[in-house]
């Protein structure tokens, strides 16, 4: 029986061992994106209809993994802790900012290393298409006699920064109201509940398509190629724009070589037409930022978010 | 429809239904999340049957969650728990296969109720949505904590305490409406509150196991007949109307975004009590019983796509993982889909039909081996429960926080059964605590703090009058039952 034992416990030793040195000799062919989202959710969907594209591309083998729960803290931690080899990455949105400064989770966003930005999410603001607001600036004009009604998707969100944000630019006070998501919210500006909201383009599409919202602007530097008749809120003359990114972060210390890799890949990636066709579709706008850039937007975004929740008292 | 999709299509529905049983039956697993372990798996499908395949694993789920229900007093999913009482109460009986049958049947027409909405209504009965407002959810959600009266039996103040500490664990998270985290210690684990299920798992498996484990005669075992019964004819006529009120419940539960099955559920079980003629029977093992929350939770799972196809909003967990099975397949649901893939729509409605038809098939066949398997002697059991309990709350995220949480609660649910207060409010209070209050509040930014837009609001107002009926009309019982026993002390 001990010989036995033994035996099995050498048997595992070596394989362990055989194991190892595998790893470290040969070339890391797969590569696992992370993501916080659950599958079916925004970054997993956006990840597994990237992955085909990517191999075409450049190359390799991806995988989505799902690491779900405490709101990204433990995808964080994963990719936070994760040897940086090049081997895993994580799915970067506003939500691991978010995260980081909300809570306090054993590995926050600065713990991570940006590696390039692909996306921008278009945030636009909206109101219901049978309702009296032709334009953002009658939004605005309600909100100075007081009755105005905003909503934004979630209370910690960029959403809802934003909104917040457009109140102290325009000097109106009218009530800002936040949901679970923003189907929730749809509804409320359908109904006439709301006077406008704000959300992702991708979120409202439906109801914009059969003509039943109507888009009072973009938040963000430039009009959407989609709806070029759209203003901007900056050309409406409120200083005010966003980026809800999408990219990806790693380890920290991660190799030069890896992070050019990536540098190189993905403009190739986004000027694919078949890519394009599908990201078009699905209303993102292309934001490849290299590294460098990366980490200061990172860095700003991060900062300016703090000062937010700082300033509307959600954290001290 | 072509022959070849409706072969795609059919194994599609039976697929997805024999997964969503297994996962609606496991305790600690929801419908969602049986969706969401499913879904990678569906990214090089045709996109109809990836749908009806999602679509057949809710139907599937929503009657999985009343096995475990009815066979060890957990209820596998949030909108079976209404179905635990006296699902367990004909199952201590020995009538677990015929409380098994009445499920099985009731979620049957309930599914069959609710796919007829969807396919008759879809488009025009998606702008019910819009009538509700912050103000008629909180009071839908008054109305569903109402239901708190029926279900504190014995002791109307202990079930409203219970209720309480319900409402006070819905507390914990992010606030609705300012972002400030509550109760959470700085711990992300907890931003996003306590999951109503892990509160149901750890009350009603873990404390029933710690319970039982304090009681002697381990060695008996109740004669259990392993088969699966269809009701009778009288059985039949019996829970016909508990049905109805069930589906009826359940269709309008199902349109509403942010309902989801559990309340309709609660209301059904309240409703198929109150007109019932045989009200004593409710808790004690009564068919109606189960038949009116089964019939309820299945129809919502048909009529919650009715958001989905008519508004292109998901009205629960369930369905927005259904929206993101629709996205991965290049579709956007919403009023253009009946447009543009009109194909998919009338797919999915024949998948529709058929994951409720493969229920039937699938629960017939599977009921057999999961009675006999709770018929094992005790111990053998319990371990088992322990183990699926504890596995089934790792798997969903990989945390033992998660565990430790439903462990708690397994204490919690020890202690309030050992002072005998009723588990079902608590439950109830945790459920609808988050919607009470987050809508409540959120109707006040609205209205500038005043009050009176709860009764100004049309479907607020009668919500809110139905459950002050509601409230009277048990406080009235409750007091005329008191002041009959103080006669009867006096006359002693």
């Amino acid at each position: 029986m001990r010989v036995c034992r033994r035996t099995v416990v050498l048997w595992l030793v070596s394989a362990l061992t055989v194991g190892c040195g595998a790893a470290t000799t040969e070339p890391r062919r797969v590569v696992t994106l992370v993501t916080h989202s659950s599958p079916g959710g925004g970054s997993d969907v956006f990840l597994r209809e990237m992955i085909p594209h990517l191999t075409r591309v450049i190359g390799g083998t991806f995988i989505v993994q799902n690491i779900q729960g405490g709101s990204g803290a433990k995808a964080m931690a994963a990719v936070a802790h994760a040897r940086p080899e090049g081997a895993l990455f994580y799915a970067t949105t506003p939500t691991f900012i978010y995260t980081s400064l909300l809570s306090d989770p054993s590995a926050r966003y600065t713990d991570l290393e940006p590696v390039v930005n692909l996306f921008f999410d278009p945030e636009v603001l909206y109101t219901a298409a049978d309702s009296t607001f032709a334009t953002l600036a009658d939004v605005l004009a309600h909100a100075r006699t007081g009755r105005g009604r905003w909503g934004a998707a979630n209370p910690a969100s960029l959403e809802r920064q934003v909104m917040e944000r457009l109140k102290q630019a325009a000097g109106v006070s009218p009530a800002i109201t936040t949901f679970e998501g923003g189907g929730d919210m749809l509804i409320n500006v359908l109904n006439h509940t709301l006077d406008m909201g704000v959300g992702e383009l991708q979120e409202i599409r439906a109801q914009l398509d059969a003509g039943r919202l109507r888009l009072l602007g973009v938040v963000g530097d430039d009009r959407l190629p989609q709806f070029p008749d759209v203003p901007t809120v900056k050309e409406q003359g409120i200083d005010l724009a966003v980026r809800k990114f999408r990219g990806l972060a790693g380890p920290k210390g991660l190799p030069a070589d890896v992070i050019a890799a990536w540098e190189a890949a993905i403009p190739k990636l986004l000027d694919d037409p078949a890519y394009r066709k599908l990201y078009t579709d699905n209303s993102l706008q292309p934001g490849f930022m290299p590294h460098a850039e990366y980490v200061t937007f990172m860095r700003e975004f991060g900062a300016e978010t703090e000062a937010f929740l700082k300033q509307s008292g959600v954290i001290q | 429809m072509d022959p070849a999709t409706l072969l795609a299509i059919v194994p599609a529905a039976f697929g997805g239904v024999i997964w969503g049983i297994v996962g609606g039956a496991l305790p600690g697993i929801s419908p969602s999340i049986t969706m969401a372990l499913l879904l990678p798996l569906t990214y090089g499908m045709d996109p109809t049957a990836a749908i009806v395949m999602l679509a057949g694993t809710y139907v599937g789920a929503e009657y999985g969650g009343s096995i475990p229900a009815i066979l060890i007093r957990t209820p596998g999913t949030n909108a079976a728990a209404a179905t635990v009482v006296d699902g367990y109460a004909m199952k201590e009986q020995g009538r677990a296969g015929e409380a098994l049958g009445i499920s099985l049947y009731s979620g049957f027409i309930g599914g069959l109720f609710g796919l007829g909405v969807v396919v008759l209504l879809a488009e025009p009965l998606s702008t019910v949505a819009l009538a509700f407002t912050p103000q008629a959810y909180f009071a839908l959600g008054v109305l569903g904590l109402s239901v708190i009266a029926s279900l504190a039996r014995e002791s109307l103040l202990k079930g409203l305490m219970a209720g309480v500490l319900g409402l006070m664990i819905a507390t914990i998270g992010t606030d609705p409406v300012t972002g400030l985290n509550r109760f959470t210690f700085g711990s992300a684990e907890l931003l996003s509150g306590i999951p109503p299920l892990l509160v149901m798992v750890g009350l009603f498996a873990v404390g029933e196991l710690l319970a039982q484990s304090g009681e002697t005669g381990w060695g008996q075992t109740v004669a259990e007949r392993a088969r699966i019964r269809f009701p009778g004819p009288a059985v039949w006529r019996r829970i016909a109307l508990p049905q109805a009120i069930g589906s009826v419940i359940g269709a309008f539960e199902g349109m509403m975004p942010g309902g989801g099955g559990a309340v309709s559920s609660f209301l059904a079980y309240n409703e198929a009590r109150r007109w019932s003629r045989r009200k004593d029977e409710f808790g004690r093992g009564s068919p109606e019983g189960i038949a009116a929350p089964e019939a309820a939770n299945n129809t919502v799972a048909c009529t919650s796509l009715v958001p989905i196809l008519g508004l292109g909003i998901p009205s629960s967990n369930s369905s927005a993982v259904l929206l993101g099975g629709f996205l991965l397949h290049g579709l956007i649901p919403g009023p253009m889909l009946f447009v543009s893939h009109s194909d998919v729509v009338t797919g999915l409605f024949a998948g529709l039909l058929a994951a409720n038809i493969a229920m039937v098939a699938v629960g017939y066949v599977m009921l057999g081996p999961c009675i006999w398997l709770v018929s094992r002697p005790r111990p053998y059991l319990m371990a088992f429960i322990y183990a699926l309990v504890v596995s089934g709350v790792y798997a969903i995220e990989t945390s033992l926080f998660q565990v430790a949480v439903a462990l708690a609660f397994g204490v919690v649910g020890y202690a309030l059964r050992y002072f005998d207060v009723p588990l079902l409010p608590m439950v109830l209070g945790v459920i609808l605590g988050f919607m009470v209050e987050s809508n409540y509040r959120r109707a006040l930014v609205l209205s500038g703090g005043d009050h009176l837009t709860f009764l100004q609001d049309p479907v607020s107002a009668g919500f809110l009058i139905v459950a002050a009926l509601f409230l009277l009309g048990s406080a009235a019982r409750h007091l005329s039952r008191a002041s009959r026993r103080l006669h009867e002390g006096a006359a002693v």
